[in-house]
């Protein structure tokens, strides 16, 4: 008797715990026999590289998934959501990477949402509006409940969002990388709010890939790598970030980059002055069989730069390529030798409901024609001579792109800018969803393409991918390129992370 | 990695030899070759060959007009405007071949050769058609709305030309002779001949060409289509005039099988060709569907409506039957393909 | 990143100002221009008098319909669907109202049958899209050629319309709904539009479905989040549509004494026009109802008073031009506010 109310109480303390939570995908176990457990009024952060299982979890807890085994208690008590509705209703309030504000009602209006005092249907007014109105107050009293949210900052709005969530009565709201798209000074003013509520008996589950916040916000840690919990510890013993790196990719981090010598190449592209609605007088030149990088966090300017290149968006400015004008449309930038690789690979690169071999020739698709006539059977040798050169895990080129896996989707997009005959190849975030080995397989052939003396831009946010596989690396901040670096052994990794979060802007 | 191999090896065990256009196509035509039996069985004398030529010669016009139609559906875009470019076609055509010295207004016209007065009822079609491409191109409207002004704007010019009615006066005597000619010998006239070969093209344009491709990929993805270096805008212009073209082509034989230019002409065929892209398997939503489903939907149709008048239904069942048939198309395409990707 | 509290410049308050009450310029002017215009040719009104009394009265009876529906339909397209079959069902409703009326059954039964006839057409185009989820625009598609259909069915054949004749005669106060003066010259069709109206604008403001309407046309997702039942808003507001169809059927059959199963053709063309004029989003979230009402006042002051200055014939393309201007201009406009 006494045990069990000793574990009883012991368990409410808990804001919440995971318990031998799994979830299997057909063929994949995306979380495996996860236990861990929150405490109330903290910040609990969740980290893990991509495909650790980090976002699974969270759609578990969020209700959107229901998990294959395994248990969730809130306070000690049962908790299986069927929808986010139900992990509502149990106090439990996600903010989405996505905004979930409607941008056409006020503030106030977002606020009370879905939960409006209302007698036969109209609406009556009630101390609701007033509470809301007091939360949002004590988190961010600059914001106006009667402004219209589509004039509103997406920080703002993010904290609408996080209002919301508060005074719907959440006692656990879940972060899923809130500040990918803020400032430094908007990221400073969300920890503010963050660490408010944490002390107004909110708990804050947050997930993030920057290091950084977690240390300066968290409080406890659970580290995922591959499905499985690797360990949950208060970060006050975690040490720095090493340690957490390890835990994360169970093995001390290295870039292996091997200097290819000099590259003796021409310079082929020269962009000078590139300025848009995000980019700011941005300069540079890029060599003949040479890889750069472009190193800056998410919001950046690297997409921008890119699709400027690209012919994509408009932007003021020069690109010289080869000589040649700048490219008006993405068809002029691939007729002029240029071929992108987009950002979004599913929705922006990829054709997903078609087979691999009608996604390959896309890019240079009169190539596989006479007068304007398809040519089948020379597009089937194609798929199949690119299936094969990029190693696509695949039995059949008729396969759809939809049910590959995202490393051989990415293969078949940059099969496409192959195909294309592409002299410069822009990879925006080149890796991202892609498991280790088809990323290993993708730097090797960059490596390869570089040393046939085609230039290479690759715009990443992940450090490690820009210093394993890049000659140089211009690093982007707030729409400029701040400093360029010369890639090799003595890298000043701080330097750089200062550089990318606005704190200095002299090269090296 | 290894589990993800194993069901790779899984899924693509399971990947289909016929792709999913094929399926449907193939569904639709199943379908219409049952409706015809069931319709045998049930109206006297429904199975007759002459039956079966008539189903499709009755219905050229619809079938010419849901070429282009389904080209558009199939690059994400409605063209509700063709039967109104009938309309405007035809009495333009009328119009303009007028002899200049008529009793009165509806009688008299340009006095152009028949051959000049034709083309240059296409140009006016085809101008109906750059409205709608700037519209939904350059101005980004959609295209349902776009359509459906240019419907009533096409129609419109066409009742002012008209006064609300119809011009067949003072026309010269070859008018008649391009919608009249029978070809091969037989009943078959022109009109129908060039359907079945218009069909025959843009079924080798849309599963041989290049720009059939094209029309596929900006209906599957038109940002991915953009980013590949596709010419969206100029490729959809294309549709929209092409589209614009065969509705000029059936207004003008149109005009030229009766003789006359009529301002209510067309009316309906926009949604005749709508519902038999439909029917055929057309996705809505663009980057699917295909010309011969389109066929085949006009030939469900077509059984349908003859049956029904077979059986001595009053012509007011037609709406009734339209709606019944494309929701259950509808119904049955999207249980068909939903129970093939889980199954 | 950005600042975004700069103040707005007096360019951009011009703007808005434009954008805020542009609709009641449009009214104005359409108005000063066709009282102003030479209407001699045309002796349909009293002659050059496009403000006269009698005038006036004329029209707003004939807009009864167009005003009854466009509150409704301006809060459905807010949710960010669509409902093409407004004009059959409309056609429907007027053949059955008629029906009940020529056989005999009284006032306010026929009237709340028919209302209730409205309520099933809306449910019906409620079901196809949101537990069948076909795309709106088809789904009512179908449902446009069904009810049609269904309205020809009911009116026999070698018939064009139910009306007096063969033994039945339609009932007095048939007609005196849609003409009858009684309040400001005005029937009781054009008050219950106004009354409709008023209700609509007051679901608008002041009710959970104007709010949730908004909030599902704005972000589906988000409102789905909150809770909001997003499929209940949008069968309720397709039901109130159906209604407001109904009723609008009922104006044009009393004011035509018929039941006309061709009544209401166009009728979602008209609609779609209105509510572009006023405003309202293709996509979605954005739009008031009182201006779709302003809209509706344009658009029939427009092909009624045109008739005063050219043939009738000229109709279909004004209406034509009309729309792809206001589809147009309502799209820029849109697209401007959100890029700025």
């Amino acid at each position: 008797m006494i045990v069990q109310t000793a574990f009883a109480e012991k368990a409410q303390e808990k804001a919440l715990s995971v318990r031998e939570l799994t979830k299997d995908y057909p063929g994949v176990r995306a979380v495996d026999t996860v236990s861990f457990d929150i405490d109330r009024n903290t910040v609990h952060c969740l980290v893990g590289e991509n495909g650790a299982g980090k976002s699974t979890i969270v759609k578990m807890l969020t209700g959107a998934l229901t998990p294959t085994s395994g248990s969730m208690a809130i306070l000690g008590r049962d908790y299986e959501p069927g929808s986010t509705q139900d992990a509502r209703e149990s106090g439990v309030g996600t903010l989405f990477q996505e905004l979930h504000v409607v941008d056409q009602l006020t503030v106030l209006e977002n606020l009370t949402l879905g939960m409006e005092a209302s007698r036969f249907g109209f609406l009556v007014k009630s101390d609701l509006e007033n509470r809301v109105v007091k939360t949002l107050a004590a988190i961010e009293p600059t914001i106006d409940p009667k402004a219209r949210v589509s004039s509103l900052s997406v920080a703002q709005k993010q904290i609408v969002e996080i209002a919301r969530a508060a005074s719907s009565g959440a006692s656990i709201i879940i972060m899923d990388e809130p500040t990918a798209a803020l400032s430094e000074r908007e990221v400073e003013r969300l920890f503010g709010v963050i660490r408010r509520l944490r002390d107004s008996d909110v708990t804050v589950i947050y997930i993030s890939h920057k290091l950084d916040e977690i240390f300066e916000l968290g409080d406890n840690v659970t580290v995922m790598r591959d499905g499985k919990h690797i360990a949950t510890k208060p970060l006050a013993e975690v040490n720095g970030r090493p340690e957490l790196i390890e835990m994360m990719v169970g093995r001390a981090i290295t870039h292996d980059y091997e200097p290819r010598g000099e590259i003796a190449g021409n310079p082929v592209l020269n962009v000078k002055g590139l300025s848009n609605h995000l980019l700011k007088d941005v300069s540079f030149h890029v060599n003949e069989g040479e890889i750069v990088g472009f190193y800056g966090l998410v919001g950046a300017g690297k997409t921008e730069v890119a699709r400027a290149i690209y012919g994509a968006d408009k932007a003021d400015g020069q690109i010289d390529f080869k000589g040649r004008k700048r490219a008006a449309s993405p068809k002029e930038a691939i007729a002029a030798g240029i071929a992108l690789v987009p950002e979004e690979r599913r929705t922006q690169g990829l054709f997903t409901e078609l087979t691999i071999r009608r996604n390959i020739p896309i890019m240079n698709i009169r190539k596989l024609a006479s007068f304007g006539i398809f040519q089948d059977e020379r597009e089937k040798e194609v798929a199949r001579e690119y299936v094969g050169m990029l190693g696509i895990a695949t039995n059949s080129i008729e396969k759809y792109a939809e049910k590959l896996s995202g490393g051989n989707q990415q293969k078949v997009v940059l099969s496409k800018c192959l195909f294309a005959d592409a002299d410069m190849l822009l990879l925006d975030e080149p890796t991202r969803g892609v498991d280790v080995g088809a990323k290993s397989e993708i730097y090797d052939l960059i490596r390869d393409l570089a040393n046939n003396g085609r230039a290479i831009c690759i715009f990443s946010s992940e450090l490690e991918e820009v210093l394993g596989i890049c000659d140089r690396v211009f690093l982007m901040y707030d729409g400029q390129v701040q400093a360029t670096i010369k890639n090799g052994a003595e890298v000043d990794i701080p330097h750089i992370l200062n550089v990318v979060t606005g704190g200095g802007s002299e090269n090296t | 990695m290894t589990d993800q191999a194993v069901e790779g090896r899984r899924l693509a065990a399971r990947d289909n030899r016929l792709s999913d256009e094929m399926f449907i196509t193939s569904l639709v035509a199943g379908a219409a070759v049952a409706l015809f039996l069931l319709a045998s069985i049930l109206v006297p004398n429904f199975f007759q060959f002459q039956n079966v030529v008539n189903l499709v010669t009755n219905n050229w016009a619809v079938i010419s007009l849901g070429i282009g139609v389904t080209f558009l559906l199939v690059s994400g875009n409605f063209d509700l405007s063709v039967g109104g470019v009938v309309a405007l076609s035809g009495v333009l055509a009328v119009w303009f071949a007028q002899a200049a010295d008529g009793a009165n207004a509806l009688s008299s016209g340009w006095g152009m050769p028949t051959w000049l007065a034709m083309f240059c009822a296409l140009i006016g079609a085809m101008l109906i058609g750059t409205v709608n491409a700037v519209f939904v191109v350059a101005l980004r409207v959609p295209s349902i709305i776009v359509t459906l002004g240019t419907m009533m704007l096409a129609r419109g010019i066409a009742q002012v030309i008209t006064q609300g009615s119809q011009r067949n006066t003072n026309l010269p005597s070859d008018f008649g002779m391009l919608g009249n000619m029978a070809m091969f010998g037989s009943s078959i006239k022109m009109p129908v001949v060039l359907m079945a070969i218009l069909i025959l093209t843009a079924v080798f344009v849309e599963r041989k060409t290049v720009f059939g491709r094209l029309t596929y990929l900006i209906g599957a993805n038109p940002v991915a289509s953009r980013l590949s270096g596709v010419d969206n805008a100029r490729h959809v212009i294309k549709l929209y005039l092409f589209s614009a073209v065969m509705a000029g082509v059936v207004g003008i034989l149109l005009a030229s099988e009766f003789k006359s230019g009529f301002s209510n002409r067309g009316t309906l065929m926009e949604f005749d060709a709508l519902v038999i892209s439909l029917l055929g398997g057309v996705a809505i939503a663009g980057g699917f569907g295909s010309v011969i489903g389109m066929f085949f939907g006009a030939i469900i149709l077509a059984t349908v409506t003859s049956a029904a008048t077979g059986l001595v239904l009053s012509p007011d069942w037609q709406f009734t039957l339209k709606a019944l048939a494309v929701f259950i198309a509808i119904m049955a395409q999207s249980w068909a393909l939903a129970r093939r990707h889980t199954g | 990143m950005i600042d975004l509290t700069q103040n707005p410049s007096s360019g951009d308050r011009v703007k808005r100002f434009l954008k805020d009450y542009y609709i009641y310029l449009v009214l104005i002017l359409v108005v000063v221009v066709l009282s102003t215009a030479n209407l001699d040719k045309f002796p349909l009104f009293e002659r050059g008098n496009f403000l006269s009394e009698r005038n006036i009265i004329n029209i707003l009876r004939i807009s009864a319909p167009i005003l009854t529906l466009a509150g409704a339909f301006t809060l459905l397209m807010i949710s960010g669907y669509i409902d093409l079959s407004v004009g059959s069902a409309m056609s429907l409703s007027a053949v059955v109202y008629a029906m009940l009326a020529i056989n005999g059954v009284p006032f306010l039964p026929a009237f709340a049958l028919t209302v209730l006839l409205g309520v099933l057409l809306g449910a019906i185009n409620g079901f196809l899209v949101i537990r069948l989820r076909i795309t709106p625009v088809i789904a009512t598609l179908i449902t446009l050629s069904l009810y049609k259909g269904v309205a020809l069915l009911l009116v026999e054949d070698g018939v064009s319309a139910i009306k007096s004749g063969g033994g039945l005669k339609m009932p007095s106060w048939f007609n005196d709904y849609g003409r009858d003066g009684v309040l400001l010259g005005l029937p009781w069709a054009f008050w219950v539009a106004i009354l409709v109206t008023i209700a609509m604008i007051v679901t608008q403001d002041r009710m959970k479905l104007g709010k949730y309407a908004a909030a599902t046309g704005g972000n589906p997702t988000a409102a789905k989040l909150s809770g909001i039942n997003t499929a209940r808003t949008v069968i309720t507001l397709y039901i109130l549509v159906g209604i407001c169809a109904a009723l609008a059927g009922i104006a044009r059959s009393s004011f035509m004494s018929l039941g006309d199963p061709l009544s209401g053709d166009g009728m979602e063309l008209t609609a779609i026009l209105v509510v572009l004029l006023g405003g309202t989003a293709f996509s979605g979230g954005e739009g008031r109802v009182l201006k779709s009402f302003i809209g509706a006042l344009i658009i029939m002051s427009l092909t009624v008073g045109m008739l005063t200055l050219v043939p009738a014939y000229f109709q279909t393309l004004v209406v034509g031009t009309a729309l792809l201007l206001a589809a147009a201009s309502n799209h820029l406009v849109s697209r401007k506010d959100s890029e700025s």
